[in-house]
Protein backbone atom coordinates (compact mmCIF):
# COMPACT_ATOMS: atom_id res chain seq x y z
CA UNK A 1 0.00 0.00 0.00
CA UNK A 2 1.63 3.23 -0.90
CA UNK A 3 1.44 6.24 2.02
CA UNK A 4 -1.97 8.36 2.28
CA UNK A 5 -1.60 10.66 -0.18
CA UNK A 6 -1.07 14.44 1.06
CA UNK A 7 -4.67 15.67 -0.99
CA UNK A 8 -6.13 13.18 1.37
CA UNK A 9 -9.00 15.80 1.90
CA UNK A 10 -9.17 17.65 -2.05
CA UNK A 11 -12.43 15.75 -2.43
CA UNK A 12 -14.05 16.66 0.23
CA UNK A 13 -12.56 20.20 -0.02
CA UNK A 14 -14.26 20.53 -3.63
CA UNK A 15 -17.18 20.04 -2.64
CA UNK A 16 -17.27 22.10 0.43
CA UNK A 17 -16.29 24.71 -2.39
CA UNK A 18 -18.91 23.75 -4.51
CA UNK A 19 -21.13 24.10 -1.86
CA UNK A 20 -19.55 27.54 -0.99
CA UNK A 21 -19.99 28.43 -4.63
CA UNK A 22 -23.73 27.76 -4.12
CA UNK A 23 -23.94 29.51 -0.80
CA UNK A 24 -22.66 32.74 -2.44
CA UNK A 25 -25.64 32.83 -4.46
CA UNK A 26 -27.91 35.27 -2.27
CA UNK A 27 -30.82 33.24 -1.26
CA UNK A 28 -33.54 35.27 -2.84
CA UNK A 29 -36.46 32.85 -4.07
CA UNK A 30 -37.83 34.42 -7.20
CA UNK A 31 -41.64 35.95 -8.05
CA UNK A 32 -43.34 34.01 -10.30
CA UNK A 33 -42.80 36.56 -13.57
CA UNK A 34 -39.02 36.22 -12.66
CA UNK A 35 -38.36 32.41 -13.26
CA UNK A 36 -37.97 32.96 -16.98
CA UNK A 37 -34.36 32.29 -16.80
CA UNK A 38 -34.72 29.27 -14.12
CA UNK A 39 -37.27 27.63 -17.45
CA UNK A 40 -34.70 27.41 -19.76
CA UNK A 41 -34.24 23.53 -20.93
CA UNK A 42 -30.73 23.50 -20.12
CA UNK A 43 -31.61 24.77 -16.43
CA UNK A 44 -33.59 21.66 -15.54
CA UNK A 45 -31.43 19.66 -13.41
CA UNK A 46 -32.38 15.93 -14.66
CA UNK A 47 -31.04 17.34 -18.27
CA UNK A 48 -32.05 14.67 -21.34
CA UNK A 49 -33.44 11.54 -19.89
CA UNK A 50 -31.49 9.24 -22.57
CA UNK A 51 -28.11 10.66 -22.39
CA UNK A 52 -28.94 10.40 -18.00
CA UNK A 53 -29.81 6.66 -18.38
CA UNK A 54 -27.02 5.92 -20.87
CA UNK A 55 -24.09 7.97 -18.69
CA UNK A 56 -25.43 6.17 -15.52
CA UNK A 57 -25.84 3.14 -16.94
CA UNK A 58 -21.70 3.27 -18.24
CA UNK A 59 -20.71 4.76 -15.10
CA UNK A 60 -22.29 2.29 -12.72
CA UNK A 61 -21.03 -0.84 -14.29
CA UNK A 62 -17.26 0.94 -14.08
CA UNK A 63 -17.40 2.27 -11.17
CA UNK A 64 -19.19 1.58 -7.62
CA UNK A 65 -21.02 4.41 -6.70
CA UNK A 66 -24.49 5.00 -7.80
CA UNK A 67 -27.65 6.20 -6.66
CA UNK A 68 -28.66 9.95 -5.95
CA UNK A 69 -30.40 10.68 -8.70
CA UNK A 70 -33.67 8.98 -8.69
CA UNK A 71 -35.16 5.40 -8.19
CA UNK A 72 -36.26 2.67 -9.89
CA UNK A 73 -35.00 1.29 -13.21
CA UNK A 74 -34.13 -2.46 -14.34
CA UNK A 75 -30.44 -3.34 -13.26
CA UNK A 76 -27.81 -5.16 -15.17
CA UNK A 77 -25.84 -7.90 -15.10
CA UNK A 78 -22.42 -5.96 -15.88
CA UNK A 79 -22.61 -5.05 -12.62
CA UNK B 1 -34.95 5.08 -14.20
CA UNK B 2 -38.04 7.09 -12.34
CA UNK B 3 -36.83 10.31 -11.85
CA UNK B 4 -37.15 11.23 -8.20
CA UNK B 5 -36.75 15.34 -9.38
CA UNK B 6 -39.90 16.93 -8.92
CA UNK B 7 -40.36 19.49 -11.22
CA UNK B 8 -40.41 23.27 -9.92
CA UNK B 9 -42.87 25.19 -11.68
CA UNK B 10 -40.11 27.34 -12.73
CA UNK B 11 -37.99 24.55 -14.04
CA UNK B 12 -41.08 23.74 -16.40
CA UNK B 13 -39.96 24.08 -20.66
CA UNK B 14 -42.37 26.76 -21.50
CA UNK B 15 -39.45 28.30 -23.32
CA UNK B 16 -39.50 26.80 -26.44
CA UNK B 17 -42.42 28.09 -28.95
CA UNK B 18 -44.87 26.02 -29.71
CA UNK B 19 -45.78 23.51 -32.53
CA UNK B 20 -47.98 26.14 -34.32
CA UNK B 21 -45.69 28.75 -34.32
CA UNK B 22 -48.15 31.12 -32.27
CA UNK B 23 -48.17 32.29 -28.85
CA UNK B 24 -49.68 30.47 -25.91
CA UNK B 25 -52.05 32.63 -23.38
CA UNK B 26 -49.47 31.71 -20.70
CA UNK B 27 -46.43 33.11 -23.25
CA UNK B 28 -48.62 36.55 -24.05
CA UNK B 29 -49.93 37.38 -20.46
CA UNK B 30 -45.90 37.11 -19.33
CA UNK B 31 -45.11 39.33 -22.31
CA UNK B 32 -47.57 41.82 -21.44
CA UNK B 33 -46.97 41.62 -17.79
CA UNK B 34 -43.03 43.12 -18.95
CA UNK B 35 -44.37 46.07 -19.33
CA UNK B 36 -43.11 48.42 -16.41
CA UNK B 37 -45.48 48.91 -14.01
CA UNK B 38 -47.84 46.00 -14.62
CA UNK B 39 -45.79 43.58 -13.11
CA UNK B 40 -46.59 43.94 -9.26
CA UNK B 41 -50.20 44.71 -9.97
CA UNK B 42 -50.44 42.08 -12.15
CA UNK B 43 -49.10 38.99 -9.52
CA UNK B 44 -52.53 38.24 -8.30
CA UNK B 45 -53.29 37.40 -12.39
CA UNK B 46 -50.22 35.44 -12.48
CA UNK B 47 -50.14 33.32 -9.61
CA UNK B 48 -53.06 30.95 -10.53
CA UNK B 49 -50.33 29.93 -13.61
CA UNK B 50 -48.01 29.32 -11.48
CA UNK B 51 -49.84 27.43 -8.84
CA UNK B 52 -49.49 24.51 -11.08
CA UNK B 53 -46.44 23.24 -9.48
CA UNK B 54 -46.96 20.00 -10.79
CA UNK B 55 -48.95 20.35 -14.07
CA UNK B 56 -48.36 18.09 -16.34
CA UNK B 57 -46.15 18.50 -19.47
CA UNK B 58 -47.67 20.73 -22.14
CA UNK B 59 -45.94 18.42 -25.27
CA UNK B 60 -45.48 15.56 -25.88
CA UNK B 61 -42.05 14.36 -26.90
CA UNK B 62 -40.48 11.29 -28.63
CA UNK B 63 -36.43 11.20 -29.01
CA UNK B 64 -34.37 7.98 -30.34
CA UNK B 65 -30.55 7.98 -29.27
CA UNK B 66 -27.80 5.82 -30.14
CA UNK B 67 -24.79 5.01 -28.13
CA UNK B 68 -21.59 3.43 -29.40
CA UNK B 69 -19.12 2.58 -26.52
CA UNK B 70 -15.72 1.04 -26.81
CA UNK B 71 -13.39 0.39 -23.71
CA UNK B 72 -9.61 -0.70 -23.90
CA UNK B 73 -6.92 -1.29 -21.29
CA UNK B 74 -3.58 -1.11 -22.91
CA UNK B 75 -3.23 -4.20 -25.33
CA UNK B 76 -6.58 -5.00 -25.69
CA UNK B 77 -9.99 -3.69 -26.84
CA UNK B 78 -11.77 -4.99 -24.21
CA UNK B 79 -15.72 -4.29 -24.41
CA UNK B 80 -17.81 -2.52 -27.40
CA UNK B 81 -21.62 -1.87 -26.89
CA UNK B 82 -23.97 -0.32 -29.49
CA UNK B 83 -27.82 0.63 -27.76
CA UNK B 84 -30.15 1.92 -30.02
CA UNK B 85 -33.11 3.55 -27.22
CA UNK B 86 -36.46 5.33 -27.32
CA UNK B 87 -37.99 7.17 -24.87
CA UNK B 88 -41.45 8.62 -24.58
CA UNK B 89 -43.26 11.53 -22.80
CA UNK B 90 -46.70 11.94 -23.13
CA UNK B 91 -49.42 14.08 -21.14
CA UNK B 92 -52.61 11.83 -21.44
CA UNK B 93 -54.44 15.11 -20.30
CA UNK B 94 -54.25 17.93 -17.53
CA UNK B 95 -53.71 15.55 -14.85
CA UNK B 96 -52.33 12.48 -16.15
CA UNK B 97 -48.64 11.76 -18.19
CA UNK B 98 -46.59 8.44 -19.47
CA UNK B 99 -43.33 8.48 -19.68
CA UNK B 100 -41.30 5.21 -21.34
CA UNK B 101 -38.00 4.60 -22.26
CA UNK B 102 -36.77 1.08 -23.98
CA UNK B 103 -33.35 0.42 -24.87
CA UNK B 104 -31.56 -2.89 -26.54
CA UNK B 105 -27.74 -3.45 -26.23
CA UNK B 106 -24.97 -5.49 -27.84
CA UNK B 107 -22.33 -6.22 -26.18
CA UNK B 108 -19.12 -8.22 -27.34
CA UNK B 109 -15.20 -7.80 -26.41
CA UNK B 110 -13.60 -9.04 -23.84
CA UNK B 111 -13.94 -9.54 -19.54
CA UNK B 112 -11.02 -9.50 -17.29
CA UNK B 113 -11.34 -12.62 -15.33
CA UNK B 114 -9.02 -11.27 -12.38
CA UNK B 115 -7.64 -7.92 -12.00
CA UNK B 116 -6.22 -6.52 -15.60
CA UNK B 117 -4.55 -9.66 -16.60
CA UNK B 118 -5.39 -9.76 -20.75
CA UNK B 119 -3.95 -13.84 -20.57
CA UNK B 120 -7.64 -14.47 -18.16
CA UNK B 121 -9.93 -12.48 -20.84
CA UNK B 122 -12.88 -14.17 -22.01
CA UNK B 123 -14.85 -13.29 -25.25
CA UNK B 124 -18.54 -12.68 -25.00
CA UNK B 125 -21.52 -11.86 -27.32
CA UNK B 126 -24.52 -10.86 -25.50
CA UNK B 127 -27.64 -8.71 -25.88
CA UNK B 128 -29.87 -6.54 -23.28
CA UNK B 129 -33.25 -5.33 -23.58
CA UNK B 130 -34.39 -3.32 -21.27
CA UNK B 131 -37.42 -1.02 -19.85
CA UNK B 132 -39.25 1.15 -18.20
CA UNK B 133 -42.75 3.08 -18.02
CA UNK B 134 -43.95 5.65 -15.59
CA UNK B 135 -47.63 7.00 -14.99
CA UNK B 136 -47.76 10.41 -13.24
CA UNK B 137 -50.79 11.95 -11.38
CA UNK B 138 -50.98 15.94 -11.36
CA UNK B 139 -52.49 17.85 -8.66
CA UNK B 140 -52.36 21.08 -8.24
CA UNK B 141 -49.35 21.09 -5.72
CA UNK B 142 -48.84 17.67 -5.84
CA UNK B 143 -47.93 14.63 -7.72
CA UNK B 144 -47.57 11.20 -7.42
CA UNK B 145 -46.22 8.22 -9.44
CA UNK B 146 -46.05 4.65 -10.01
CA UNK B 147 -43.31 2.78 -12.50
CA UNK B 148 -42.35 -0.68 -13.53
CA UNK B 149 -38.99 -1.17 -15.17
CA UNK B 150 -37.46 -4.22 -16.35
CA UNK B 151 -34.06 -5.90 -17.66
CA UNK B 152 -33.60 -9.28 -19.76
CA UNK B 153 -29.93 -10.59 -20.71
CA UNK B 154 -29.37 -14.34 -21.13
CA UNK B 155 -27.68 -14.50 -17.73
CA UNK B 156 -29.32 -12.01 -16.28
CA UNK B 157 -32.98 -10.86 -15.48
CA UNK B 158 -34.20 -8.02 -13.31
CA UNK B 159 -37.79 -6.32 -12.81
CA UNK B 160 -38.26 -3.35 -10.31
CA UNK B 161 -41.38 -1.44 -9.32
CA UNK B 162 -41.53 1.96 -7.78
CA UNK B 163 -43.50 4.89 -6.43
CA UNK B 164 -42.79 8.84 -6.03
CA UNK B 165 -44.59 11.61 -4.53
CA UNK B 166 -44.03 15.09 -4.57
CA UNK B 167 -44.92 18.45 -3.09
CA UNK B 168 -44.49 22.23 -3.62
CA UNK B 169 -44.59 25.08 -1.02
CA UNK B 170 -46.98 27.96 -1.93
CA UNK B 171 -44.74 30.03 -3.97
CA UNK B 172 -43.78 27.05 -6.18
CA UNK B 173 -40.09 27.68 -5.04
CA UNK B 174 -39.55 24.77 -3.22
CA UNK B 175 -40.55 21.08 -3.95
CA UNK B 176 -40.05 18.49 -1.68
CA UNK B 177 -40.18 14.72 -3.39
CA UNK B 178 -39.48 11.15 -1.87
CA UNK B 179 -39.34 7.64 -3.48
CA UNK B 180 -39.20 3.86 -3.07
CA UNK B 181 -38.35 1.31 -5.57
CA UNK B 182 -37.94 -2.46 -4.75
CA UNK B 183 -35.87 -4.51 -7.86
CA UNK B 184 -36.04 -7.89 -7.93
CA UNK B 185 -32.62 -9.70 -9.75
CA UNK B 186 -31.86 -13.38 -10.90
CA UNK B 187 -28.71 -13.89 -11.73
CA UNK B 188 -27.59 -16.95 -13.59
CA UNK B 189 -24.40 -18.00 -15.98
CA UNK B 190 -23.71 -18.75 -19.14
CA UNK B 191 -22.14 -22.09 -19.54
CA UNK B 192 -23.42 -23.22 -15.87
CA UNK B 193 -26.98 -24.13 -15.97
CA UNK B 194 -26.91 -24.75 -12.53
CA UNK B 195 -26.31 -21.28 -11.48
CA UNK B 196 -29.44 -19.53 -10.39
CA UNK B 197 -29.18 -16.76 -7.61
CA UNK B 198 -31.70 -14.13 -6.34
CA UNK B 199 -30.87 -10.52 -5.37
CA UNK B 200 -33.11 -8.15 -3.56
CA UNK B 201 -32.76 -4.18 -3.67
CA UNK B 202 -34.91 -2.06 -1.50
CA UNK B 203 -34.30 1.54 -1.84
CA UNK B 204 -36.00 4.91 -0.78
CA UNK B 205 -34.87 8.19 -1.75
CA UNK B 206 -36.23 11.84 -0.18
CA UNK B 207 -34.92 15.33 -1.46
CA UNK B 208 -35.80 18.67 -2.29
CA UNK B 209 -35.59 21.05 -5.18
CA UNK B 210 -35.21 24.64 -4.50
CA UNK B 211 -35.39 27.81 -6.60
CA UNK B 212 -32.50 29.96 -4.70
CA UNK B 213 -32.90 33.00 -7.05
CA UNK B 214 -33.88 34.04 -10.66
CA UNK B 215 -30.52 32.68 -11.84
CA UNK B 216 -30.27 29.35 -9.39
CA UNK B 217 -31.97 26.30 -8.59
CA UNK B 218 -30.23 23.52 -5.97
CA UNK B 219 -31.36 20.42 -5.39
CA UNK B 220 -30.59 17.97 -2.06
CA UNK B 221 -31.22 14.16 -2.73
CA UNK B 222 -30.25 11.30 -0.01
CA UNK B 223 -30.99 7.61 -1.29
CA UNK B 224 -30.68 4.39 0.78
CA UNK B 225 -30.40 1.16 -0.74
CA UNK B 226 -31.10 -2.28 1.37
CA UNK B 227 -29.58 -5.16 -0.76
CA UNK B 228 -29.30 -9.17 0.14
CA UNK B 229 -28.33 -11.75 -1.82
CA UNK B 230 -25.73 -12.67 -4.85
CA UNK B 231 -23.26 -9.96 -5.13
CA UNK B 232 -20.48 -12.72 -6.30
CA UNK B 233 -19.12 -12.27 -9.96
CA UNK B 234 -19.87 -15.49 -11.67
CA UNK B 235 -17.36 -15.51 -14.29
CA UNK B 236 -14.52 -14.62 -11.94
CA UNK B 237 -12.66 -16.79 -9.65
CA UNK B 238 -12.28 -16.81 -6.79
CA UNK B 239 -14.74 -14.45 -6.44
CA UNK B 240 -17.14 -14.30 -3.09
CA UNK B 241 -18.79 -11.17 -1.79
CA UNK B 242 -20.61 -10.50 1.31
CA UNK B 243 -24.71 -11.48 0.56
CA UNK B 244 -25.85 -8.16 2.12
CA UNK B 245 -25.08 -4.83 0.61
CA UNK B 246 -26.26 -1.65 2.15
CA UNK B 247 -25.76 1.78 -0.07
CA UNK B 248 -26.08 5.71 0.67
CA UNK B 249 -25.48 8.24 -1.78
CA UNK B 250 -25.79 11.96 -1.14
CA UNK B 251 -26.34 14.15 -4.10
CA UNK B 252 -26.09 17.99 -4.52
CA UNK B 253 -27.14 19.80 -7.66
CA UNK B 254 -26.43 23.27 -8.75
CA UNK B 255 -27.71 24.92 -11.46
CA UNK B 256 -26.77 28.73 -12.06
CA UNK B 257 -27.93 30.91 -15.29
CA UNK B 258 -25.20 33.80 -16.50
CA UNK B 259 -27.65 36.37 -17.67
CA UNK B 260 -24.71 38.45 -19.52
CA UNK B 261 -23.29 35.56 -21.56
CA UNK B 262 -26.41 33.47 -21.59
CA UNK B 263 -24.52 30.26 -20.48
CA UNK B 264 -25.87 28.08 -17.70
CA UNK B 265 -23.34 26.45 -15.49
CA UNK B 266 -24.77 23.08 -14.08
CA UNK B 267 -22.84 21.27 -11.45
CA UNK B 268 -23.22 18.00 -8.76
CA UNK B 269 -21.64 16.63 -6.29
CA UNK B 270 -22.07 13.19 -4.80
CA UNK B 271 -20.82 11.41 -1.67
CA UNK B 272 -21.75 7.78 -1.75
CA UNK B 273 -20.81 4.74 1.06
CA UNK B 274 -21.48 1.37 1.47
CA UNK B 275 -21.43 -1.82 3.62
CA UNK B 276 -18.70 -3.05 1.23
CA UNK B 277 -16.39 -0.23 2.33
CA UNK B 278 -16.59 1.69 -0.63
CA UNK B 279 -16.72 5.43 -0.15
CA UNK B 280 -16.12 7.54 -3.30
CA UNK B 281 -17.04 11.44 -4.23
CA UNK B 282 -17.90 12.48 -7.39
CA UNK B 283 -17.79 16.31 -8.70
CA UNK B 284 -19.36 16.98 -12.27
CA UNK B 285 -19.40 20.13 -13.98
CA UNK B 286 -20.99 21.12 -17.40
CA UNK B 287 -21.28 24.73 -19.17
CA UNK B 288 -23.79 25.00 -21.27
CA UNK B 289 -23.32 27.98 -24.17
CA UNK B 290 -25.62 29.47 -26.25
CA UNK B 291 -23.78 29.43 -29.90
CA UNK B 292 -26.94 31.47 -31.51
CA UNK B 293 -29.63 30.45 -34.33
CA UNK B 294 -30.91 27.45 -31.56
CA UNK B 295 -27.02 26.30 -31.24
CA UNK B 296 -25.87 25.11 -27.83
CA UNK B 297 -22.53 23.56 -26.91
CA UNK B 298 -21.82 22.19 -23.72
CA UNK B 299 -18.22 20.89 -22.62
CA UNK B 300 -18.49 18.97 -19.45
CA UNK B 301 -15.73 17.93 -17.14
CA UNK B 302 -16.57 14.77 -14.36
CA UNK B 303 -14.04 13.62 -11.12
CA UNK B 304 -14.59 10.13 -9.66
CA UNK B 305 -12.58 8.97 -6.52
CA UNK B 306 -13.40 6.01 -4.53
CA UNK B 307 -11.55 4.41 -1.71
CA UNK B 308 -11.60 0.12 -2.53
CA UNK B 309 -13.79 -2.41 -0.94
CA UNK B 310 -12.46 -3.96 2.07
CA UNK B 311 -12.71 -7.18 0.42
CA UNK B 312 -10.70 -6.36 -2.85
CA UNK B 313 -7.29 -8.06 -2.71
CA UNK B 314 -4.39 -6.76 -4.63
CA UNK B 315 -2.73 -8.84 -7.59
CA UNK B 316 -0.09 -10.27 -4.36
CA UNK B 317 -0.77 -14.04 -5.10
CA UNK B 318 -0.27 -17.23 -2.61
CA UNK B 319 2.94 -18.54 -2.16
CA UNK B 320 1.82 -22.31 -2.93
CA UNK B 321 -1.07 -21.82 -4.74
CA UNK B 322 0.16 -18.97 -7.46
CA UNK B 323 -2.14 -17.00 -9.53
CA UNK B 324 -4.60 -15.96 -8.97
CA UNK B 325 -5.79 -16.71 -5.32
CA UNK B 326 -4.70 -14.66 -2.82
CA UNK B 327 -2.65 -15.22 -0.14
CA UNK B 328 -4.09 -17.81 2.66
CA UNK B 329 -6.60 -17.81 0.38
CA UNK B 330 -9.13 -21.40 1.03
CA UNK B 331 -12.63 -22.21 -0.75
CA UNK B 332 -15.60 -19.75 0.79
CA UNK B 333 -13.28 -17.27 1.27
CA UNK B 334 -14.63 -13.25 0.90
CA UNK B 335 -12.71 -11.55 -1.18
CA UNK B 336 -12.42 -10.07 -5.17
CA UNK B 337 -10.17 -8.94 -7.37
CA UNK B 338 -12.95 -7.31 -9.64
CA UNK B 339 -10.92 -3.70 -10.77
CA UNK B 340 -14.25 -2.04 -9.78
CA UNK B 341 -13.50 -2.47 -6.15
CA UNK B 342 -10.73 -1.72 -6.62
CA UNK B 343 -8.82 2.13 -5.29
CA UNK B 344 -8.98 4.55 -8.30
CA UNK B 345 -9.85 7.89 -9.78
CA UNK B 346 -11.68 8.24 -12.87
CA UNK B 347 -11.78 11.41 -15.00
CA UNK B 348 -13.87 12.38 -17.83
CA UNK B 349 -14.36 14.80 -20.53
CA UNK B 350 -17.78 15.20 -22.80
CA UNK B 351 -18.73 17.82 -25.06
CA UNK B 352 -22.32 18.32 -26.87
CA UNK B 353 -23.95 19.98 -29.41
CA UNK B 354 -27.66 20.65 -28.88
CA UNK B 355 -29.47 21.71 -32.55
CA UNK B 356 -33.07 23.23 -32.39
CA UNK B 357 -33.98 22.75 -35.65
CA UNK B 358 -37.43 24.21 -35.80
CA UNK B 359 -40.11 24.12 -32.98
CA UNK B 360 -40.67 20.53 -33.35
CA UNK B 361 -36.95 18.94 -33.64
CA UNK B 362 -34.01 18.75 -32.35
CA UNK B 363 -30.83 16.94 -32.57
CA UNK B 364 -27.98 16.19 -30.16
CA UNK B 365 -24.25 14.67 -30.36
CA UNK B 366 -22.32 13.74 -27.30
CA UNK B 367 -18.60 12.25 -27.17
CA UNK B 368 -17.18 11.40 -24.34
CA UNK B 369 -13.98 10.33 -23.04
CA UNK B 370 -13.26 8.61 -19.88
CA UNK B 371 -10.35 7.19 -18.47
CA UNK B 372 -9.38 5.56 -14.71
CA UNK B 373 -5.99 5.04 -12.89
CA UNK B 374 -4.99 4.09 -9.45
CA UNK B 375 -2.85 6.79 -8.91
CA UNK B 376 -5.55 9.62 -10.00
CA UNK B 377 -7.65 8.54 -6.27
CA UNK B 378 -7.17 11.33 -4.01
CA UNK B 379 -7.82 11.25 -0.09
CA UNK B 380 -6.51 8.21 -0.01
CA UNK B 381 -4.69 4.92 -0.52
CA UNK B 382 -5.08 3.74 -3.95
CA UNK B 383 -4.90 0.00 -5.46
CA UNK B 384 -1.34 -1.08 -7.07
CA UNK B 385 -1.07 -2.94 -10.02
CA UNK B 386 -4.08 -1.74 -12.06
CA UNK B 387 -3.58 -1.39 -15.55
CA UNK B 388 -5.16 1.78 -17.28
CA UNK B 389 -8.32 1.51 -18.28
CA UNK B 390 -10.19 4.04 -20.86
CA UNK B 391 -13.25 4.19 -22.70
CA UNK B 392 -15.39 6.33 -25.34
CA UNK B 393 -18.71 6.65 -25.94
CA UNK B 394 -20.59 8.53 -28.72
CA UNK B 395 -24.49 9.60 -28.31
CA UNK B 396 -26.94 10.55 -31.62
CA UNK B 397 -30.30 11.93 -30.90
CA UNK B 398 -33.23 13.10 -32.36
CA UNK B 399 -36.45 14.63 -30.92
CA UNK B 400 -39.74 15.38 -31.39
CA UNK B 401 -42.03 17.68 -29.59
CA UNK B 402 -45.74 18.12 -30.92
Amino acid sequence: MKPTCPHRFLAPALAIALAGLGGCTAFNPPQPWERGALAKPEMRLDGDPLQQRFDQHVYTSKENASGGYGIGGGGCGCN
Amino acid sequence: MASAEAAVAATDDNTRPSPSGDSRPGSLLAAALLLPGVLPLAAPLLAPLAARAEAAPEQAVIAVKHLDYQDWQPGLKRTRVTAPSAYLLLPLNPQWSLEASAVSDTVSGASPRHHTAVSGASRQTEKRHAGDAKLTHHGERDSWSVGIASSDENDFHSDSLSAGAAWSTADNNRTWNTGIAYTRDRIGATGNPALDERRRTLQVLGGVTQNLSAHDVGQANLSFSLGDGFYSDPYKFPDKRPDTRNQLAAMLRWNHHLPASGATLRSSYRYYADTFGIRAHMVELEWAQPLGQGVRLSPSLRYQTQRAAKFYVDPVYDARLGEPFPPQWTPGTIGSADQRLAGFGALGLGLRLDVDINAHWSADIKLQHYQQRGNWRLGGDDSPGLARFSARWLQLGLSYRF
